[in-house]
């Protein structure tokens, strides 16, 4: 096949080749870079005029990004006059791209330090003495700013989390630490979700002493998860990944608003292993049931009473 | 089958039903039974979830009504067992419960084949009523 053959190939197979682009995005490449490379990676070995011409970017802009590509290594250029480019396989190209990826994350890590300590070299000033309240609100958009503050507020947690929420609500969190967090943690959990025995769930490998059931007019208007009764996370929008929308406070009526009505949920829900339910039927009964069954000795009693006086104001009556 | 239940045919005569209490409140049991029996109705009582379920395979009631939440052996224990023995759906069995129940959990018992449900307290002549209209359905 001629170099001009297959470049039109690429030009029908223009599908799959922007969705190869899209995924390599995630990876630190712009959308321009991500086409150069995979130009390069098929096509094989070409000048910098012949990639500007195929895919009709600007010359400089080509100079530039086939400089960005080969300093993050997945690209080289072949000696000659004019120079010439060539891709690293693409297996190479990826391990590479998340090594990248790594060293700036533990750069990023090591540099908090240096940063802390710098700014602490920064005198303080008198107008900024202002100590931030307990009223502290923070609005979370997408699914990894969300995770990240779950993620921190579970690790902190020190006395209790609660978490209530649909299976369907907590969906988006399977296979991340959130629930791996949740099973580790050392505070004491209170779940209230629709979990039920069927199927795969995101609180699977939680102790269903730990879980009680949602019932279903409790289903779809609340997601929250408090931490050690000072802090919230609360969903306001939790259909897509991207619209996500989450509001964090420490705003003390907030969260006792909201534990408040976790309590009285918990109080009246069950525990989702119904053999559970049942052995605590059995021993815990509460003061509300104790109440209930008063109520009703007090029905029958006066029942009894009214017909016991009338049997003896009319001892003929009919038993 | 007991005489005061005066069943005509496959028709049950709903002045002179035989029911069976299974509850372990002692004072509702009693109360319940000297009421029913105010209405001409025979009562047998089991006051612990074994004796219930034993009565229950070896007699036949018109309506039992059954208390979920006992010691050891409760409403649910006995539920299972019928269940298991294929004899839930052939008795008409009532939950007579003060337990904290969502109406989720009432409308799976009706569907595993419990016939109905009341809820304590409940209106004494409502409880009646409830009762015959359960064992004549």
């Amino acid at each position: 096949m001629t170099i001009d053959a297959l470049e039109e190939r690429m030009t029908e197979l223009d599908s799959p080749i922007n969705e190869l682009s899209r995924l390599l995005v995630k990876y630190d490449l712009t959308p321009n870079q991500a086409k150069v490379y995979l130009y390069l990676s098929k096509i094989g070995i070409k000048t910098a005029s012949d990639v500007s011409k195929s895919l009709r970017i600007p010359r400089t802009e080509t100079y530039h990004l086939l400089s960005t590509l080969q300093q993050k290594g997945i690209i080289f250029s072949v000696f000659g006059k004019p120079t010439k480019f060539n891709a690293v396989g693409i297996d190479e190209s990826l391990v590479i791209l998340v090594n990248n990826e790594k060293n700036r994350i533990n750069e990023l890590e090591t540099g908090k330090e240096s940063i802390i300590k710098l700014w602490k070299s920064i005198p303080k000033y008198a107008g900024n003495k202002e100590k931030a309240e307990d009223n502290k609100f923070q609005t979370l958009q997408g699914r990894n700013s969300i995770l990240v503050k779950l993620e921190q507020m579970i690790k902190e947690s020190s006395e209790n989390i609660l978490v209530l929420g649909t299976d369907s609500d907590f969906k988006k969190f399977h296979h991340t630490d959130f629930s791996n967090l949740l099973k580790k943690t050392k505070s004491e959990l209170k779940i209230l979700t629709d979990y039920s025995n069927k199927g795969i769930h995101v609180f699977e490998d939680i102790p269903s002493k730990k879980i009680k059931k949602l019932d279903d007019k409790n289903r779809e208007e609340f997601c929250f998860i408090i931490k050690d009764d000072n802090e919230v996370i609360f969903f306001m929008t939790n259909s897509e990944l991207k619209d996500m929308r989450a509001m964090w406070t420490d705003s003390k009526t907030f969260v006792t608003t909201l534990r408040s009505l976790f309590s009285l949920i918990w109080k009246k829900a069950h525990y989702i292993d119904e053999s559970n339910v049942e052995s605590l039927l059995g021993s815990e009964i509460t003061y509300e049931h104790r109440l209930r069954e008063i109520e009703q000795e007090k029905i029958i009693l006066n029942y009894l009473q009214k017909n016991f006086k009338l049997l003896e104001h009319n001892p003929g009556a009919k038993k | 089958m007991s005489k005061s239940s005066a069943i005509k045919g496959n028709n049950i005569d709903s002045n002179h039903l035989n029911i069976l209490i299974i509850d372990d409140n002692e004072q509702i049991t009693k109360m319940l039974t000297t009421f029913l029996e105010l209405k001409n109705h025979k009562c047998t009582v089991a006051n612990e979830g074994k004796q219930g379920l034993a009565l229950i395979q070896e007699n036949k009631h018109d309506v039992v009504l059954l208390d979920l939440a006992m010691p050891e052996f409760n409403g649910y224990a006995i539920i299972k067992a019928l269940e298991s023995k294929d004899m839930l759906k052939n008795n008409k069995i009532i939950v007579f419960t003060a337990s904290t129940i969502t109406q989720d959990e009432l409308n799976q018992l009706v569907n595993r084949g419990v016939t109905s449900y009341i809820l304590k307290p409940i209106d004494i002549d409502l409880l009646l009523s409830k009762i015959i209209e359960t064992a004549t359905s």
